[in-house]
């Protein structure tokens, strides 16, 4: 991917109207690293990374990922290369699990071997064998995180947006879900941005950095020793202080 | 006695569906002996021909225009979708045999656009051009909005999701929206092919000849009576039924694979 031979990842901000406040957020990102978007709900960070992926449309700003701009003007969809999951793990009901994990994977690379072999490590990996046949409408919610997560990882995206995806799962689940991710981004070498208004779960995953919102804008930027020992608002420390 | 609710709803249904089937019993009123001589059996089996055909050849044209303007329609905002299913309702609230006034006059010969496809040899009065036009007139609406429907039930985060997975809009519209609202469409299909194979008031106007089997059964209610009708009726019920209950069977099978 010639157009990511910058150091910086990602570099945008987010402007976007919104009925209660504007969101208006700056961020960057190096290559390989991860950032944790930090606030309560509502406080406008899935909008942000909603924009990032072009699932919506920023009223202002800009996104520029590696040399290339995404936004302005809007860069359509399938050609941003950017992995994105949700809460909701959005598997194509009509399709079975291993139809899903490689449905990224162009037609003309569907028979090569090393993407077959490449397929195959993720299902091995991410445990997806037992149910490798099955109709993705018939598995389990953890199961279907899973497979979103294996679906995403396919196409090797270089930056990967993560907006509470473990949410409603056990923390089992959940432990062993960040694993995987870790593990993932270490080897794939992907930056990511992770949203979640738990605290540990985004420490674990977004170890090295942290932004905090609050009504669409940045109130602190830092690492988590820090956001800890000197919060900005009276709200961080009460969403920093254990239940 | 407690009573089962499932059953109570069956029984609801069933005597909805009585009701509903209650003018076929009419089938059987003494009308006198059926009638399927060789002057009636003959146009009877051509008209089940003409019909099958024609009404098979307005649905492919149907479906080839009308689903990607309804997959369009589907991602219209709410002003551009309401002007657009105005102009698809014109023609279903119509009354048939105004329509066929009017398609005649529109595409006959002494219309502009008839005047030109006749100079290119398309007749568009009593033809089989005339037949398949005046079947997507009258179905097109029906198919459309029904597909517009369809289209509309596909949650729209899981076409983004698969557009950000890399696929451009119009596999992301093959492989996603077309499965998941396969469904609805073989709803739409089925209304409008019942639509217009039933069609008699607009197909008596523009097309007379080929007779497709609603005119037929005009004319042998004018030429031999009603005994002459019942048994076409029945064979009329026997051919337009299979292909949109197959539809039917065919979309549900794929939905519960």
């Amino acid at each position: 991917m010639s157009w990511l031979n910058d150091n910086v990842m990602l570099k945008t901000q987010i402007i976007k109207k919104r009925r209660e406040f504007d969101v208006n957020v700056s961020l960057e990102l190096s290559k390989g690293s991860s950032l944790g978007l930090f606030g309560a709900s509502g406080a406008g960070k899935s909008t942000v990374l909603a924009c990032i992926a072009g699932i919506e449309e920023p009223d202002d700003g800009y996104v520029k990922l590696g040399d290339r701009e995404l936004f302005p003007p809007s860069l359509p969809l399938h050609k941003r290369l950017i992995g994105y999951l949700t809460q909701e793990p959005g598997l194509f009901p009509h399709l079975r699990v291993s139809e899903n994990v490689s449905f990224g994977i162009p037609n003309e690379l569907a028979t090569d071997k090393e993407q077959a072999r490449w397929i195959e490590t993720l299902r091995d990996r991410l445990q997806l064998a037992p149910l490798w046949h099955a109709p993705a409408s018939l598995i389990s919610g953890g199961q279907a995180r899973r497979v979103a997560l294996a679906r995403m990882l396919a196409r090797k995206p270089p930056l990967v947006l993560l907006d509470e995806p473990f949410a409603g799962l056990d923390r089992q689940l959940v432990r062993e879900l960040i694993d995987d991710l870790i593990f993932w981004s270490r080897t794939l070498g992907f930056s990511m941005i992770a949203v979640d208004h738990q605290a540990e779960v985004l420490k674990r995953l977004c170890p090295e950095q942290a932004i905090v919102l609050e009504n669409g804008k940045i109130v602190q930027r830092g690492g988590w020793d820090e956001l800890h020992r000197d919060p900005a608002t009276a709200l961080l420390r009460s969403l920093l202080t254990p239940l | 006695m407690r009573v089962d609710r499932r059953w109570l709803a069956r029984a609801g249904a069933t005597v909805f569906a009585l009701a509903l089937l209650y003018p076929f019993t009419a089938l059987f009123a003494r009308v006198g002996p059926w009638q399927w001589g060789e002057d009636v059996r003959g146009p009877a089996l051509s008209s089940v021909r003409v019909s099958l055909l024609l009404t098979g050849c307005a649905m492919v044209i149907i479906v080839a225009l009308g689903t990607p303007v309804a997959a369009y329609i589907a991602r219209c905002g709410t002003r551009e979708r309401l002007l657009w299913q105005a102009v698809l309702l014109v023609p279903i609230l119509l009354p048939p045999l105004a329509l066929g006034i009017l398609l005649t006059l529109a595409f006959g010969p002494y219309g502009t656009v008839g005047a030109w496809l006749e100079h290119f040899g398309v007749v568009m009065t009593n033809s089989a051009a005339a037949f398949v036009s005046t079947q997507v007139y009258v179905g097109m609406g029906y198919y459309v909005l029904g597909a517009v429907a369809a289209f509309d039930a596909v949650p729209l985060m899981l076409q983004k999701q698969a557009a950000l997975l890399g696929l451009a809009p119009w596999k992301v519209f093959l492989r996603v929206t077309l499965p998941l609202s396969r469904l609805g469409l073989a709803v739409a299909l089925s209304i409008a092919w019942v639509r217009a194979i039933g069609e008699f008031g607009a197909v008596v106007v523009t097309a007379y000849y080929p007779s497709g089997m609603p005119v037929q059964l005009w004319v042998n209610l004018q030429s031999f009576g009603l005994p002459a009708v019942m048994p076409l009726l029945v064979v009329f019920l026997a051919v337009a039924l299979p292909l949109p209950w197959l539809v039917h069977v065919l979309a549900q099978r794929q939905r519960h694979a």
